[in-house]
């Protein structure tokens, strides 16, 4: 079955241009995911001691909306490519529930905690613990999806 | 090629490359690490560069990270030579394979070159008003290295080892029109 769209066929007639997609995704989740968790390390109290979770933030934030960027719009024309592989997998449609909560969340509750001026450390670091199952859960999505 | 079938014929490699559940789960480490500790290690690159976090110092940066980024890379090299030695049939003839392992040689030896006059030397750098070219060519260098390793590392698997070349009656005989 072929899709007819033109992301579609340069992603399925051209042998680069999938995989190409892909590292950027990979290379996209590294930058958005790692900047994310510096400040999560931090939120955590086990990294970047000397600097409050507030200043990282603004630090990393620009990093990781480009970086979401980047992974959003790989990760939809790694979708439009196949979309007949991913609607009925499971795992894709949980991956994309988690996902939209995983950045809601993220620019919700935890922007909210972790730019807060004196947060109880005990809220910080469960604000911190549940975004990094939420991203983690994601990238083991990512590749379930091709194991079930 | 017969190493490669011994190393991925051994009790739990065997295992591990037909389970439906531990091998995706091994991968998704693997790549879990490559978020975690990967981004660590872009940021201090970054801040090497002196395009972010200038109100850390490169110290805090660079000590402060290290014990993770250590844990991370002794994960991510576990869950790898699992990945690898499981498949090692496949992986032998790779060359996506052999050029992430060189790169990773590499990334041993960009360590060896600038651990002693960059990380080991944070705060002599920390006394500079912008970080010194020893430290962006560090900063540079390594995000080169590491895009590198996840490019061939999803590259691995696009690799498909040359069919062998087919049989008289198999080729398509050369019409006319091709000839035109």
């Amino acid at each position: 079955m072929f899709l007819q769209n033109a992301v579609a066929d340069a992603l399925n007639n051209t042998e680069w241009a999938f995989p190409l997609a892909e590292c950027f995704h990979i290379g996209g989740f590294a930058v958005a995911i790692g900047s994310i968790v510096l400040v999560d390390l931090r939120m955590l109290n086990l990294g970047l001691r000397k600097e409050t979770a507030a200043r990282l933030l603004r630090y990393t934030e620009p990093w990781t909306l480009v970086a979401l960027v980047f992974i959003l719009f790989s990760g939809a024309a790694l979708f439009i490519s196949q979309t007949f592989v991913y609607i009925p997998n499971w795992v894709f449609r949980a991956k994309m529930v988690v996902l939209v909560i995983a950045i809601i969340y993220n620019f919700s509750i935890h922007r909210m905690v972790a730019s807060a001026e004196n947060p109880s450390p005990g809220l910080s670091k469960l604000v911190a613990a549940v975004s990094l199952v939420l991203w983690v859960s994601i990238v083991f999505g990512g590749i379930f999806i091709a194991f079930v | 090629m017969d190493i490669a079938n011994s190393i991925q014929s051994i009790g739990f490699l065997t295992d591990l490359r037909e389970s439906a559940l531990v091998y995706p789960f091994v991968l998704s480490t693997h790549l879990a690490c490559i978020a975690l500790f990967g981004g660590m290690i872009l940021m201090t690159d970054l801040r090497l560069l002196g395009l972010t976090f200038k109100s850390l110092t490169i110290t805090e940066v660079v000590t402060s990270l290290r014990p993770w980024k250590r844990l991370g890379g002794v994960i991510m090299i576990s869950m790898g030579l699992l990945l690898a030695t499981s498949e090692a049939v496949k992986y032998a003839p790779n060359p996506f394979f052999w050029t992430k392992m060189t790169i990773l040689g590499l990334i041993g030896v960009h360590a060896l070159v600038f651990r002693p006059i960059v990380y080991n030397k944070t705060e002599e750098l920390d006394r500079s008003p912008v970080p010194p070219t020893r430290a962006k060519v560090a900063g540079a260098l390594s995000l080169v290295l590491w895009t590198g390793m996840f490019t061939m590392g999803r590259l691995i698997a696009y690799y498909e080892p040359k069919q062998p070349a087919p049989q008289a009656s198999q080729v398509t005989p050369l019409t006319n029109e091709a000839l035109k």
